[in-house]
């Protein structure tokens, strides 16, 4: 029987660098890789029965992981802004080919791009001085890779913690300018107390809508006031807690997210990514999440 | 040739003196002994000898580097700077492998040999046992290799060295005078050709202009990384000597230029190009080589 919930992740996995393996690499002339944390992230993801996994976004926090390849931007103690943003060659697709191939047939895998927004406020703008125009290049600049991405995931996520600290009015022609006829589905995962910003989140150009339920359970409650005929991505364990949920706590959660959202739900996931968390942990986060997923699929 | 608007540090190590604007201080060099891991004690000896004699006729500075990759080679290694090595002259130690650099700190420190010590290197590498003996056993001087992994443009190279790149929890340079290194000489770490080889040149002035540190890299490297220039072996050669002009050239202060043998042609090509390099400074900036300079020395 076709499974009615899927579980998923946000986005980063906690995978420790061995920089000591990279700087002998170095001084023995090899080439850097980073294929053996997208393989450790991957696996635990797949282990823990995870239906979409991501590559783990090993390589960089979320920011600078598109900021490193962007033109216009450089890296400092923050992300500088220097000059026109614009795309320039992949960012992440290389790493989700990669992680495709190791993926089980039915494992779904979910392609993750920082939203601009957000990307615009964790920078330093020396350049534009105007902070919609930077938007939009960045919004311009990922549509590029959200363009090249959709040929190799299954959904692309777009992540905008900012939005839940300040939503400008354009936020919906932003998101547009990245999803707009794209063939894949696509996904906005904001986190944080978006109470205030409901009725604007649900206008959203995209498919599902992903909040911190777990940490924020009061959310559900606000979304009950209004009409919300997006699907939604149920944040069921927390990212921010090491205590594990155990699977008894998270099924009486996701039940109480059907009563509100009904049909609508169709994922379950962490909070937000996983990065901050120990490994251990995190991974006994995903494996409950998937065996209380199993228990409300019947 | 040019000057730099940021104010440039020099760092002073038993006697020589390493940075400050194109010009003033010859550029230091950096050969290495023991290059081949198995240490030849005879060979050393006599390689050593002759580049501080070069070195004395020509006014441009020499360090041994002492190459050290087993455990068992600590010891006689550091016997042999004891008893070889002049009185109150400065050597750094090059080593790899953390627990071999640990071991060697101590040894340093007990045979009182950290004031004339530069440690060859801080990196990305470190490991939390480094630091705790390094916090103990500080040397005088520090070589910090920039080499980022995920960026391997001057930028990059900034960037671990401002935060560490996401990689290792500070920055390298915050990481250093944590332990109470103050003396830093900045590695801009040389890659091979087709990545980015050319950046460990050009962030040489943006490092200096940036921090004001003394900065210089093991260009020659990038020879030795050539490999089509194994089809021209006496070319080769030259190439690898050669390349350690382009040190100075942009506004670099040292060279790690590769095994001491190469002394007696790396030397005096340094001193030709650091002349060069003076004579411009002082008549374009009015910046004047200090009295042991090459151009002093050579030119009467």
């Amino acid at each position: 029987m076709k499974k009615k919930l899927k579980t998923s992740v946000i986005g980063s996995y906690p995978i420790s660098i061995d920089t000591g393996e990279l700087i002998n690499d170095y001084f023995s002339d090899k080439l850097s890789s980073w294929t053996e944390y997208i393989e450790q992230a991957v696996h635990d993801m797949t282990t823990a029965g995870i239906d979409y996994v991501s590559d783990g976004q090993t390589r960089d926090p979320f920011i600078q992981l598109f900021t490193r390849k962007l033109k216009g931007c450089r890296i400092r103690n923050r992300t500088e802004i220097i000059g026109h943003v614009e795309y320039q060659d992949q960012i992440t697709v290389e790493d989700q080919k990669f992680a495709r191939q190791m993926l089980p047939r039915d494992t779904g895998l979910v392609g993750i791009i920082t939203g601009p927004y957000t990307l615009t406020k964790s920078s330093v703008d020396l350049f534009y001085h105007d902070t919609k125009e930077l938007c939009f290049d960045f919004a311009t600049a990922l549509r590029g890779e959200a363009l090249l991405l959709q040929k190799y995931v299954d959904l692309i996520s777009i992540d905008e913690p900012f939005f839940s600290n300040e939503l400008p009015e354009y936020a919906k022609e932003l998101i547009g300018t990245i999803t707009n006829g794209l063939s894949c589905p696509t996904r906005l995962h904001v986190c944080g107390d978006v109470s205030r910003i409901i009725p604007q989140l649900v206008e959203m150009p995209v498919e599902i809508l992903s909040h911190e339920f777990k940490a924020s359970p009061q959310l559900l409650e606000f979304f009950k006031e209004y009409s919300c005929l997006r699907k939604i991505c149920v944040g069921a364990v927390q990212s921010d807690d090491v205590r594990v949920e155990s699977i008894e706590e998270i099924v009486t959660h996701i039940k109480k997210a059907i009563a509100i959202f009904g049909e609508n739900v169709v994922q379950i996931a962490p909070d937000c990514g996983q990065r901050l968390l120990p490994r251990e942990i995190a991974f006994r986060k995903l494996q409950n999440l998937t065996l209380a997923g199993e228990i409300i699929n019947g | 040739m040019f000057s730099f608007t940021k104010e440039q540090k020099v760092f002073e190590i038993s006697g020589i003196s390493i940075g400050g604007q194109p010009g003033i201080y010859p550029t230091v060099l950096f050969g290495g002994v023991f290059f081949k891991g198995e240490p030849d004690f005879d060979d050393a000896k006599r390689h050593i000898q002759t580049s501080l004699d070069i070195s004395k006729q020509t006014g441009t500075p020499i360090i041994p580097d002492f190459f050290i990759r087993k455990v068992e080679f600590i010891e006689p290694i550091i016997s042999f700077i004891e008893k070889v090595m002049p009185r109150k002259y400065p050597f750094s130690i090059d080593i790899i492998e953390p627990s071999i650099k640990v071991e060697t700190l101590i040894h340093l420190a007990e045979k009182k040999l950290l004031t004339r010590t530069i440690y060859n290197s801080i990196h990305i590498g470190i490991t939390k046992e480094e630091m705790d003996v390094l916090q103990n056993n500080t040397p005088e001087m520090a070589i910090i290799v920039a080499f980022n992994p995920k960026n391997k443009s001057p930028d990059g190279k900034i960037e671990v060295l401002e935060n560490g790149a996401y990689l290792t929890e500070k920055g390298l340079l915050e990481i250093a005078h944590n332990l109470g290194i103050e003396k830093i000489l900045v590695d801009t770490a040389a890659l091979a050709p087709g990545e980015n080889s050319g950046a460990a040149i050009a962030a040489i002035p943006v490092i200096k202009e940036e921090y004001g540190l003394p900065t210089g890299c093991a260009i020659h490297n990038v020879v030795e990384k050539s490999r089509w220039l194994n089809d021209f072996p006496l070319a080769k050669k030259t190439v690898d000597v050669a390349s350690n002009i382009s040190i100075p050239l942009f506004g670099g202060d040292y060279a790690i230029f590769g095994p001491i043998e190469n002394a007696g042609l790396v030397i005096p090509l340094i001193a030709w190009q650091d002349i060069l390099v003076s004579e411009y400074a002082e008549n374009y900036f009015g910046i004047t080589p200090v009295a042991a300079h090459p151009r002093r020395r050579l030119l009467k």
